[in-house]
């Protein structure tokens, strides 16, 4: 699985990275760039298909926390 | 104004009136602006009751409750009713103390990370690195704990810039974020699909879950009344029924009533609202409503196939999408469902519970009696075990802010303290919380507080001499070996609450259990009812960890 994100606070690459440890998925790809409000992140996952889409909810959730509704 | 003065003044822009919390050294410039300040201060006698005070605070009342502590072991204490506030959806803003900038990372006296240890336990945190952000931070945390699914957030603020001056006074703060609209909107077409549902169902089960408490109880009611459908609840959700609604059927789940297991493993479609499947609530997924199909509402749109797939998905706020299904119902022919909610009332009877010999005190039977004389205005909080579950097959709340439970967390030590936190947010409703012997002795020393404060909640001790909930477990699935579930030689508690000044009340027998209960209630200030229960009562019924509807069962063998 890969994910292109855009973060708002660069803290969330280690999160994202712990969450895949925690669901048994093997992160093979990292890259960040920080920006002057934003981080620009490119992931790649490898894993069971089961954890994969529970670590992309999980990522989404990331997200959506970031912000205000 | 220096940081501490910008966090009490920004805590006041926010309309916080109490706050819960335990000082200490890094913290100790907002201790000193808080005093004789408006804003007031409780202090429990462990931070763990700050954050559960706090969570008692936010369920009750719907506005955000707010704790704080000192770094390190001041914040780590924290951290268990973060989490549950993560867990059951509550908003919370933590603030905590953090050591001098310039000791961080040198293993500094009482340092912590505590942004990284709570960033799994916070929909955000923030460490501040200067007074003049203190504000935007604080206006920030408010509107993220509030926001679509609501959360804890945690502030972490180093000694030193409690103590700096704020340069910028500029006040209100412009929220530093951008904002993205009104949050999601509920698509028509999802909407149109899932009256379309309804209309064709034959056997249609609403479930309502703990998102209820973003202000749709009415709108719920509206929705269940329209149609006579028949609902359950999870026990975030108690109260969300009308009172006295026949097509009720009481709360899901492990420990919940027969009827509502059986109607939602009948039912042909479920209209899952602001609940989110949890393994207390379906069991076996596989094995959970096989033949339904499934409309799930939700704010967080992560929760939409999570465990059990949806084939409408209404992302948005409950309020909005109970609104839009009535409109949209109201527009052409509006389905009935009351002689299947006849039918769904008829798969359960009477709550099942053990012999008890009629001169021993049983806890359900305490129970029964107390939910009978419990006035229709009493706000109840629980803590964990067999006694949360009994009182929530029991209790019938007004409206789900009267009911707080760790649910998610099932977080032992919760009840006390979140009552304490709710009798705060309501201060002239009477406050009554359910503790077993084992979750009180995790927070017995907020007695104190209540003294303190004279705060009149009552606690209701069921008293066991047993962990309960584990030792049932033991009983039935692990070969009646007791493993460190025996609380025999427990204190004695009315002894214990009467030297913290608490009026206290022993019940032994069930010949006093309604004149007792009478008395309790109407007294004046704190009390403790101490109910001296059978030992090894049960609790049913139950399906089984992991197990369906299939296997439940009601009594022991
Ligand atoms: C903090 C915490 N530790 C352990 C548990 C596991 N646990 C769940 S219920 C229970 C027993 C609770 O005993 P008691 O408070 O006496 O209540 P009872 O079940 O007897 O009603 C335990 C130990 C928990 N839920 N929370």
């Amino acid at each position: 699985m890969t994910c292109e994100l855009t973060l708002r606070d660069v803290r969330s690459v280690a999160r994202i990275v712990n969450l895949a440890h925690r669901f048994n998925c093997r992160t093979t790809h990292i890259q960040a760039a920080v920006g002057e409000s934003t981080t620009s992140a490119s992931f790649a996952f490898d894993g069971p298909a089961i954890a994969l889409t529970r670590l992309r909810a999980q990522i989404d959730r990331i997200l959506e926390y970031e912000t205000v509704a | 104004m220096n940081g501490a003065q910008a966090v009490v003044a920004a805590l006041e822009r926010e309309g916080v009136e109490t706050i819960f919390g335990y000082p200490g050294g890094a913290i100790m410039p907002l201790y000193d602006a808080l005093y004789e300040h408006p804003v007031r201060h409780i202090l429990v006698r462990h931070e763990a009751a700050a954050a559960f005070a706090a969570s008692g605070y936010a369920r009750t009342s719907g506005r955000v409750g707010v704790c704080c502590a000192t770094s390190g072991p001041g914040a780590t204490n924290l951290v268990t009713g973060l989490l549950d506030a993560m867990m059951d959806s509550v908003p919370i803003v933590a603030i905590t103390g953090q050591v001098r900038t310039e000791l961080m990372g040198t293993d500094g006296f009482q340092e912590a990370d505590v942004c990284a240890i709570t960033q799994a336990v916070t929909k955000r945190n923030v460490l501040v690195s200067s007074a003049d952000a203190i504000a935007p931070a604080i206006a920030e945390a408010f509107a993220l704990a509030r926001s679509g699914r609501p959360g804890p957030v945690l502030i972490d603020i180093p000694n030193d810039v409690l103590k700096a001056a704020v340069t910028d006074v500029t006040s209100p703060p412009a929220k530093p974020f951008a904002r993205r609209g009104a949050g999601p909107h509920v698509s028509d077409a999802a909407v149109r699909d899932a009256v379309a549902r309804i209309r064709s169902a034959r056997r249609p089960v609403a479930i309502i879950g703990g998102g209820v408490r973003a202000d749709s109880v009415e709108l719920y009611r509206m929705f269940v009344a329209l149609l006579g459908l028949p609902h359950t609840a999870t026990i975030n959700a108690l109260g969300a029924a009308a009172p006295g609604d026949p097509s009720y059927l009481g709360m899901l789940g492990m420990h919940g009533l027969k009827a509502a297991n059986k109607a939602v493993q009948r039912a042909d479609l479920l209209i899952a609202l602001g609940m989110r499947f949890d393994d207390r609530v379906t069991g076996k997924p596989e094995r959970f409503a096989r033949d339904a199909s499934v409309i799930h509402a939700d704010i967080d749109a992560t929760e939409f196939g999570k465990i059990v797939s949806a084939d409408v998905a209404l992302h948005g706020r409950l309020d909005d999408t109970l609104q839009a299904l009535i409109d949209e119902l109201s527009r052409g022919h509006v389905p009935r469902f009351d002689d299947w909610a006849a039918e769904a009332r008829l798969l359960g009877g009477a709550l099942p519970s053990d012999h008890v010999e009629a001169h021993v005190l049983s806890a359900t039977d305490v129970l029964d009696r107390l939910f009978a004389a419990l006035p229709p205005d009493a706000i109840v909080t629980t803590d964990v075990g067999q006694h949360q579950m009994w009182a929530a097959q029991r209790a019938h709340p007004a409206h789900p802010r009267n009911f707080a439970t760790s649910a998610g967390l099932g977080a032992m030590g919760f009840g006390f303290p979140a009552a304490i936190g709710a009798k705060f947010a309501h201060p002239a409703a009477p406050v009554f919380t359910i503790v077993g012997d084992g979750g009180f002795q995790m927070c017995l020393p907020e007695l104190a507080t209540l003294r303190r404060y004279d705060v009149p909640v009552k606690i209701v001790l069921i008293d066991n001499h047993n962990l309960g909930m584990v030792r049932q477990w033991q009983e039935l699935f692990f070969s009646e070996r007791y493993s460190a579930t025996n609380l025999a030689d427990n204190p004695d508690f009315v002894a214990i609450a009467r030297a913290y000044g608490i009026e206290a009340y022993r019940l032994e027998s069930p010949a006093d259990a309604d004149h007792l209960i009478e008395r309790f209630i109407a007294s004046r200030g704190p009390a403790l009812l101490h109910c001296a229960c059978h030992p090894t009562e049960n609790v049913w019924p139950m399906i089984p960890a992991g197990m369906s509807v299939d296997d439940l069962m009601e009594a022991r063998g």
